[in-house]
């Protein structure tokens, strides 16, 4: 199959610079419509770019035949001509070109009917995940519409709404974890186990200096974050080294993190003054989390928010968001136009523990005060799935990370009203995101032909 | 003695990870990674366990068993192969409902006795010093997972279905050319993968443990998937690693028995340092023999 022009724009030649600072990866691509397909980061490269034309490298889409493909609805058959298009540079890997800044430009500025669709297809999604997660219900023998009743009213209940902003705010730092490295094309699924070490970090600075106040605070943030970010090195130096998949070893890491913190709190910093629980002993009141204003939400939530209106500023507005971008997209397209490739997915995968282990501090020094078995309550692996319900674009994880937590602080009336086990919203938030999963995929991946 | 006691139990620990590793494998040499595993393994062992103790008879449980892990696997199947979703989060994602599905419906089950597999020591050959009681003297599943294994392997290599799955995980394309449907084969192959991985959790659960409790896999699953990279995609080989990480759990108990006052935390954590750190080994050398597709699913992995 050779390589047919462009169906969409032109975007497969298209010449902008690595190098610029530019840029607007959003709107650039809206030419792409519904078609979001594989044209991916040359028709990011090509929008973005055009002012700063100095240093100029060109980043073509390597898989023009896929594109097309995408176009034409034929997508299944697509065989793939790894046509290197024009001038460009073009990786030799057309399947891994980023599609997440497309379909991010999609869904940023689309058409109004595209808006219905898309907001027809998650209503659809969620609609169809409540009725399976009703017939479980009523297998089991609760009333279902009474439990999704209960659980409605008692996630709108004032105390509830602060419960949501507490359990949201280190879910969107640890959404925030899995968002940065995977612009850079990295999965860190290891969020739960960086909270862990974040946290254990924390408690080990607190059990410390905790009766400095606010200072041991900013101490234990920093160690919390140090801690994540060395965690989350450990998978990045084996990615880079010996080139194991940074999926498998993080989520290996959780379980190790994991041991390390019951370890430690069933012997070396278990509470002498405890009631012989496996637990350290509770952070003295100084250097806990604030309380915003006369509400029982920490300041832990603000924290979250301003780092993820960080990370969406890095990740759009800054040359090294813009690399990430190109990297995660197309990795041989970026070491040919001569970028840091190692030390860049490096520095995203310690930012992204770093996050993750300011998702550890901010909820033991907001919510728990002390190390304690089942600490973090897979706030790691639903941070992830918020992630990823959001396509890994920073804002909107925000508000997955928040429908999340409405479904956990929810499920705890179902435990309470219904009488059924706390895990059953599992089942809800599983049925909840495989629906979204399912249905509201923008397009099949033609790489498997 | 402390190394019999070790390798038996590795053999017998070793088994649900072996079969839920060898699921992994089918499904990953078609081109898949079901990180849902986990899940699978936990339905598998409610189910076997559920349906032994209502009919009382374990080989029913351990069918339902495998059934459940297959019903499991059939979403991942659904949504990856038809749907396109991304492959780590749906699967992570069935881990979710694994853990929730059978924390709803395994309350009921758990301290309830259910008839389980005893020990049926082989003739003769039990009676031998050392061996007999290392691989001899077990239960009937892990007699059935000595076998499992090379079968598969004999399967993979030598049949035409094995080729074909090992062609949808190498080069879909020429499949397509063929006039094959390299989709239908990859379902095939992940709701097959279901079931091993839900029959690793029915031995667990009716035959190891003789219990079910919430969340009793305790990352089994993902040993299971790291395993058989490490392995590189080989049914043997990937017999050997989950003996080899059956022995590093068995170890634990069998020192704590014998009085030596070790952390126990301290040994939990050797199962997953040992994989990563053969993994660190073996880097590079597995990902070259790593199917085709498959490497495209790890290097590609968040890319939307």
């Amino acid at each position: 199959m050779s390589a047919p022009p462009a169906p969409d724009g032109g975007h497969p030649n298209a010449v902008g610079s690595v190098d610029g600072t530019a840029t607007d990866l959003g709107t650039s691509a809206v030419g792409d419509g519904q078609v979001t397909t594989s044209a991916g980061l040359g028709g990011v490269a090509a929008g973005t770019d055009e002012t700063a034309a100095s240093g100029t490298i060109a980043v073509g889409s390597a898989d023009a035949g896929t594109t097309a493909a995408g176009a034409s609805g034929a997508v299944a058959t697509a065989t793939k001509a790894t046509a290197v298009t024009g001038a460009a540079l073009a990786g030799a890997n057309g399947v891994s070109v980023d599609r997440s800044d497309v379909v991010t430009a999609a869904s940023v500025l689309p058409r109004s009917s595209s808006v219905l669709s898309t907001a027809g297809r998650w209503a659809g999604a969620i609609a169809g995940a409540l009725v399976i997660f009703s017939a479980l219900v009523l297998v089991k023998g609760a009333n279902p519409i009474a439990a999704l009743a209960d659980m409605v009213m008692s996630m709108l209940a004032p105390a509830s709404l602060e419960q949501i902003a507490i359990k949201a705010a280190p879910l969107i730092l640890a959404a925030m974890a899995v968002v940065l490295p995977a612009r850079a094309g990295l999965a860190n699924v290891g969020g739960e186990g960086q909270i862990i070490i974040g946290a254990v970090c924390a408690a080990g600075v607190g059990l410390a200096v905790d009766s400095a106040g606010p200072v041991a605070l900013v101490a234990m943030l920093v160690a919390g974050a140090l801690g994540g970010a060395l965690w989350a090195g450990i998978a990045a130096a084996m990615r880079l080294t010996v080139g194991v998949n940074e999926a498998v070893t993080t989520l290996l890491l959780n379980y190790v993190a994991l041991d390390v913190m019951l370890y430690l709190i069933y012997e070396p910093w278990k509470d002498p003054n405890g009631s012989g629980q496996p637990a350290t002993r509770p952070l003295e009141v100084a250097a806990r989390l604030p309380l915003l204003g006369t509400t029982a939400v920490h300041v832990g939530i603000v924290i979250a928010l301003v780092a993820a209106l960080v990370v969406w500023l890095v990740l759009r507005g800054t040359a090294f968001g813009f690399r990430l971008g190109v990297v995660g997209g197309n990795p041989e397209a970026a070491r040919r136009a001569r970028l840091p490739v190692a030390r860049l997915l490096l520095v995203a995968m310690l930012l992204g523990g770093a996050l993750a282990g300011l998702a550890g501090v901010v909820h033991l020094a907001g919510v728990e005060f002390k190390l304690r078995p089942g600490l973090t309550a897979n706030i790691g692996y639903i941070a992830f799935l918020a992630a990823w319900l959001a396509r890994h674009r920073p804002l909107p994880a925000v508000g997955g990370a928040f429908l999340l937590a409405a479904i956990v602080v929810g499920g705890d009336s179902l435990q309470l009203d219904s009488g059924l086990p706390a895990a059953t919203v599992n089942v809800l938030m599983g049925l909840v995101l495989l629906a979204v999963l399912g249905w509201t995929a923008r397009r099949p991946r033609n790489a498997a032909g | 003695m402390l190394l019999v006691d070790v390798l038996a139990g590795g053999v017998r620990g070793g088994t649900a990870i072996m079969f839920a590793a060898l699921g992994e494998t089918v499904s990953e040499r078609a081109g898949v990674v079901n990180l849902g595993t986990e899940g699978c393994m936990l339905l598998g062992a409610l189910g076997g366990y559920a349906v032994a103790a209502e009919t009382g008879n374990p080989w029913l449980g351990l069918l339902a068993g495998a059934a459940a892990g297959a019903l499991l696997a059939a979403i991942h199947a659904l949504l990856v192969v038809w749907r396109n979703a991304d492959q780590f989060a749906t699967g992570l994602t069935l881990m979710f409902l694994g853990l929730g599905l059978t924390s709803l419906y395994g309350a009921a089950y758990v301290g309830e006795a259910a008839p389980g597999f005893a020990p049926v020591p082989v003739p003769v050959l039990a009676d031998i010093p050392v061996a007999g009681e290392v691989l001899f003297q077990h239960d009937p599943v892990t007699y059935l997972a000595f076998v499992a294994a090379p079968a598969l392997a004999w399967w993979l290599r030598s049949t035409k279905g094995g080729l074909l799955l090992r062609t949808a995980g190498e080069r879909a394309d020429a499949l397509h050319v063929h006039g094959h449907h390299p989709g239908l084969i990859r379902a095939l192959a992940v709701v097959a993968g279901g079931a091993l991985a839900g029959l690793g959790g029915a031995q667990l659960a009716t035959a190891y443990a003789h219990a079910w409790f919430e969340g009793m896999t305790a990352g089994r699953g993902f040993i299971a998937v790291a395993l058989v990279i490490f392995a590189a995609w080989r049914p043997l080989r990937v017999m050997a690693g989950s003996y080899l990480f059956g022995a590093a759990l068995a170890l634990a108990p069998a020192l704590q028995a014998r009085g030596y006052a070790l952390n126990q935390f301290a040994l939990d954590v050797l199962p997953f340092v040992i994989t990563l750190v053969i993994l660190a080994v073996l880097g590079k050398r597995t990902l070259r023999a790593a199917p085709e597709e498959l490497r495209r699913v790890f290097q590609s992995a968040p890319s939307r």
